[in-house]
């Protein structure tokens, strides 16, 4: 069905035709078609295109009506979990084999995503994409590699989106470090057209990690096509050679977190790589793409380092979107004709700048999340305008919304919030039970596993680390499953965030956003 | 007369008779349209291309199979792939279960239609053998209560002499042809085993629909009787390792000696098999009472050094090692410490963790335990890279990727069991011990013959030339295809409930015999050969056997 959304709308488009740069705003509409691609934005009261009479508007008022945000680094595998510390540690870990060795990562992290992934899977999913879209993300990267193709549910996933084509290769992803054999595999796939996002350098500058990037070079893979996620262990020099520009990815708060020291934003920058940003996981990130570009704000005044606000939603919007867009052949990121209908609208005042609106704004401000011309979270009135259906409530931040979450096994039917909650908590209660039962699931299922109608089964992919053979405890009741990370940014995660983690009380400044 | 049995006891004593029921003859024409499942060509092709698929890429044994037995089951699947279009449905299945038989391992078995699924074809007595290998004699050492054969003089201890009128050594003979088996003497002893028990899952039926078997009386003189065969449905005992188990994929077993076992127990110890469905501890004569009969028991035992312990265990198929070792500490804590004998023959394997978690109870020795490869190929590279399977194969990955390099045909060996895991209760039996085994103490009974030795907590008495040598972790199809799931190698459900089970990972033995291979060659010890008087008085003379080496270890 079609929608148009009226507010004051931060296009950030590349169409001329929409506005002369990124960096404008105006009172309009975003005209979004039944096929859920945006059929135009037009400015005041100007003539839609044909074809919308019977649409609904919903009218916004002067909150700001923006691309969908785009979170291009996470593994919502793992984010029903807690921020995670090695209480033994002693100095910042040097890279990303370093952590996965600490004492505590497997039974804090892997065992319980492991029985969450084993007992619950479509629970997770839906528990860690609307942990997503309360932060306004459209878009997520990080989907656990799973048996069968699935579309996103509340929000789109970046290694699952196929657009309807069934192209399983449009975007390959690896969390894990690869050899140089297969990088180069990797850099043919990206000539053949798909993109490559690699977790690639992680660590501080000058430890091992920055070989991965050499590796990277001398594969081939510095293409348009390759987003590079983290980069924070390379010499600043070397970003140069990227010219066949493709994207860096920055996580600032997993970074601080583990190394206290963060990508070479400014290298990047200078080299003319688009930066886009990632949330990252529960583990060592923030909730979701909307605090982190609190973070980004706080880490580069922290450096001094001359980004504006409009640079960092360029970061979770337009950039994201371009790179997204060499392989998906779509559009996101940006509102202008032909690209998708992916919107967010965050409340504003009137007159207010709107991009450090964007930075400032949480999860309370978050009006409106739509994917694909269906509007899939947002307040009460605004989801009845937008005729969503069907839904289910939940209270976020301490505000009513509404989210259009349906079931798995039967879209017409909405999914109630507190059933899925219900059911993760049976998991954290009795973790053994849950992991075998989730077991004999699976092996009642006869049937080939990449059959739509196969039981999902999802994969972990982060490190298993230091762990018995086989992974897990002898005892399975040995795995103990801390309480449901909350959806946002509340006073017990900002109160976690001190004196822990190796940020140098940086990220403390995070607490004036929410309180 | 019927022994006093419940009615459904009986009944699954009973089963049916194997001339009356649905048994698919795996050679011959189809009885009728719709009798049995047949496999259209394109579904045989399926079959053949899937099965030389895993055993080029993930059969751990195939080189030395290769090696050994002068064979190439991918090479022989190939030829059978140009002809299986043609055969009868019943001589493509036993094709393919030759073939697969012809690897001499009871891990690695073809497992036909659906249809027979979990039956054992029987017949109501057991055949045990005694004396030199080269010159046995074969008599019945078991006659079930419910036998219904109406020959008085057909009782337990009777020589048998003809099986339908072929010299029964040479019967014996013929079958062994069709067992698993590394060494002639093991394949003798499971074709023994297995004579009046076929698993029809991993092999044909008797060719016979009765059989005429000739004896000597007790009294001197020859007689026949003649004996249907009947299909029985044994099951699994309620403390088995279940199909979506968490320690699914860390078994050792036999399966088809596991059936074997079971029917056994359903045949000659009715009561005991109806306690194991209930899961109660049923009384049975001295022995302590347990939960766990299915797989472990205790009781005294007199000897002419005086009273031992003897500590029998019949398999290791525990779903929860934990309880399992938890029993076995209580049943040892009511043994005196004079000396232990740790009966393990006939012992089908089961899940690695209790096998080798069990050893530590003995000595104050640590434990370490054996340690398990993978063949190093392109398919167990993509399995391994799966991030499907991260939890259980991350730590082969390294070695497997070297493999290119170095040309290694394994990956690294690693323990399964957690070397922590092995020496976490520390020793609760304080006295002498000993182990015995036999060719039939299969798998995870390898795996503790073997760490008996290796880890020198005493002697290993073994009744034939050494243990079974069954040496690797066994996964089945399922386990299998459901590792491979998003690799290359990925294949789809085989048709009419065809399956297979696989050696995956291959065990290598650790301390003094490090890096010795179980397969084939089986853990030899102290020879001993079965005397009549051990069939039919309660291995009398095999225990007196083992209280002279006991008390010469305690000297």
């Amino acid at each position: 069905m079609a929608l148009v959304i009226a507010g004051r709308v931060v296009p950030l488009a590349s169409d001329p035709a929409v506005a002369a740069d990124t960096s404008a705003s105006f009172r309009g509409r975003v005209w979004i078609g039944d096929d859920g691609m945006i059929a135009a934005v037009t400015r005041s009261r100007q003539a839609g295109p044909a074809g919308f009479e019977a649409a609904p508007v919903v009218d916004v008022g002067t909150s700001l009506v923006l691309p969908g945000l785009i979170d291009l680094h996470n593994h919502l595998a793992y984010n029903t979990l807690p921020l995670w510390s090695e209480p033994t540690q002693q100095a910042p870990f040097a890279h990303h084999d370093s952590w996965t060795r600490a004492r505590s990562y497997a039974a804090s992290v892997t065992w319980p995503a492991h029985a969450f992934v084993t007992a619950a899977p479509q629970e997770l999913l839906a528990y860690a994409e609307t942990k997503a879209i309360v932060g306004g993300t459209t878009s997520v990267q990080g989907s656990p590699p799973k048996n069968r193709p699935r579309d996103g549910w509340l929000v789109r996933n970046v290694e699952d989106e196929t657009w309807g084509t069934r192209n399983r290769n449009l975007v390959y992803a690896s969390t894990l470090t690869m050899t140089p054999t297969a990088l180069a595999e990797r850099a043919n796939r990206m000539r053949a057209g798909s993109l490559f996002m690699y977790h690639c350098a992680e660590g501080q500058p000058g430890t091992v990690a920055a070989a991965e990037f050499r590796d990277a070079v001398a594969a081939g893979c510095l293409q348009q096509l390759f987003v590079a996620i983290h980069c924070n262990a390379v010499d600043s020099g070397a970003f140069a050679q990227w010219t066949e520009r493709g994207a860096v990815v920055w996580s600032p708060l997993s970074n601080l977190w583990l190394y206290g020291t963060t990508t070479d934003v400014p290298a990047a920058r200078d080299a003319r790589l688009p930066i886009c940003l990632g949330s990252d996981w529960a583990p060592s990130g923030s909730k979701n793409v909307l605090g982190e570009l609190k973070v980004a704000r706080i880490v580069a005044d922290h450096h001094g380092w001359a980004l504006a606000d409009a640079q960092l939603v360029e970061m979770v919007t337009a950039n994201p979107g371009d790179v997204l867009a060499r392989s998906w052949g779509r559009q996101t990121g940006r509102l202008q004709p032909y690209a998708a209908g992916d919107v967010t609208v965050i409340r504003a005042a009137s007159g207010a700048d709107p991009f450090a609106t964007v930075v400032k704004a949480t999860e309370r401000d978050v009006q409106l999340v739509v994917v694909n011309g269906k509007a899939r979270y947002g307040t009460p009135a605004l989801m009845r305008r937008s005729s969503a259906q069907p839904v289910t409530d939940l209270t976020v931040a301490g505000q009513r919304r509404v989210l259009s979450l349906t079931r798995p096994d039967d879209p017409a039917q909405a999914w109630p919030w507190e059933e899925i909650l219900a059911r993760l908590e049976q998991v954290r209660a009795d973790p053994k039970r849950e992991i075998e039962l989730g077991l004999a699931r699976l092996a009642a299922y006869s049937g080939p596993f990449d059959d739509p109608g196969s039981p999902l089964r999802l994969a972990l992919d982060m490190p298993t680390g230091i762990a018995p053979v086989g992974g897990l405890p002898k005892d399975l009741t040995q795995i103990r499953i801390p309480a449901l990370d909350s959806l946002t940014h509340d006073e017990a995660f900002l109160a976690s965030l001190v004196g822990r983690g190796w940020h140098g009380g940086v990220l403390h400044k995070l607490a004036d956003y929410y309180r | 007369m019927l022994a006093k049995l419940p009615v459904d006891v009986l009944a699954a004593q009973q089963g049916t008779e194997l001339a009356a029921g649905q048994v698919p003859r795996r050679v011959g024409r189809p009885r009728a349209p719709g009798a049995e499942p047949t496999l259209d060509g394109g579904q045989r092709l399926q079959v053949i291309d899937t099965l030389a698929c895993v055993i080029e890429g993930a059969y751990c044994h195939l080189p030395q199979k290769r090696a050994g037995y002068a064979v190439d089951p991918v090479q022989a699947l190939q030829l059978l792939r140009r002809r299986c279009v043609d055969m009868t449905d019943g001589e493509f299945h036993l094709a393919v279960t030759g073939l697969v038989t012809g690897l001499r391992d009871a891990h690695t078995r073809y497992r036909g239609p659906a249809t027979v699924r979990g039956s054992v074809a029987a017949l109501p007595f057991l055949i045990e053998c005694y004396g030199r290998d080269q010159q046995p004699t074969f008599l019945v050492s078991k006659l079930a209560a419910n036998s219904g054969i109406r020959k008085k003089t057909f009782v337990p201890g009777v020589e048998l002499l003809h099986w339908n009128g072929i010299p029964f050594a040479r019967a014996v003979d013929i079958y062994a042809k069709r067992e698993t088996g590394g060494r002639p003497d093991a394949r003798r002893a499971r074709a023994l085993e297995s004579f009046t028990f076929r698993a029809l899952d991993y092999g044909p039926p008797p060719d016979e629909q009765w059989v005429i078997v000739g004896y000597r009386t007790l009294d001197g003189d020859d007689d026949e009787v003649r004996v249907p065969w009947r299909r029985i449905m044994p099951g699994a005992a309620g403390t088995a390792v279940q199909p979506s188990s968490g320690v699914r994929l860390k078994v050792a077993a036999d399966p088809a000696r596991e059936a074997v076992r079971r029917a056994k127990k359903l045949m000659f110890a009715p009561a005991l098999w109806q306690a194991d469905q209930a899961r109660t501890a049923a009384p049975a004569g001295d022995w302590l009472p347990t939960e766990m009969q299915d797989t472990i028991a205790a009781r005294l035992i007199s000897t002419r050094r005086g009273e031992l312990g003897y500590l029998r265990i019949w398999s290791f198929d525990v779903d929860d090692h934990e309880a399992f070792i938890a029993e076995a500490i209580r049943l040892l804590a009511q043994l005196p410490d004079r000396g232990l004998i740790i009966d393990l023959r006939g012992n089908p394997g089961g899940l690695i963790w209790a096998a080798e978690r069990l050893l530590q109870l003995f000595t104050p020795n640590t434990i370490v335990p054996t340690r398990f490869a993978l063949l190093a190929s392109p398919l167990t590279r993509a399995m391994a890279a799966s991030p499907f399977n991260r939890l259980e194969l991350e730590a082969w990955t390294a070695s497997l990727e070297n493999a290119i390099a170095t040309g290694e045909l394994y990956s690294q060996p690693l323990p399964l069991t957690e070397p922590d895991w092995c020496n976490d209760i520390g020793q609760r039996y304080t006295g002498p011990v000993l182990a015995v085994a036999d060719s039939n103490t299969y798998s995870s009974g390898d795996l503790f013959a073997a760490g008996f030795l290796d880890n020198r907590i005493g002697p290993l008495v073994t009744v034939g030339q050494a243990t079974g040598a069954g040496g690797a972790n066994v996964w089945s199809d399922r386990l299998l295809r459901d590792a491979l799931t998003g690799t290359p190698y990925a294949f789809a459900p085989l048709p009419a409930g065809v399956g297979f089970t696989l050696a995956i990972r291959r065990a290598i033995r650790s301390g003094p015999a490090d890096g010795i291979p179980i397969e084939d060659t089986g853990i030899p010890g102290i020879r001993y050969a079965i005397t009549r008087r051990d069939l039919l008085e309660g291995n009398c003379d095999l225990h007196d056997f083992c209280a002279d080496l006991l008390a010469g270890q305690q000297t």
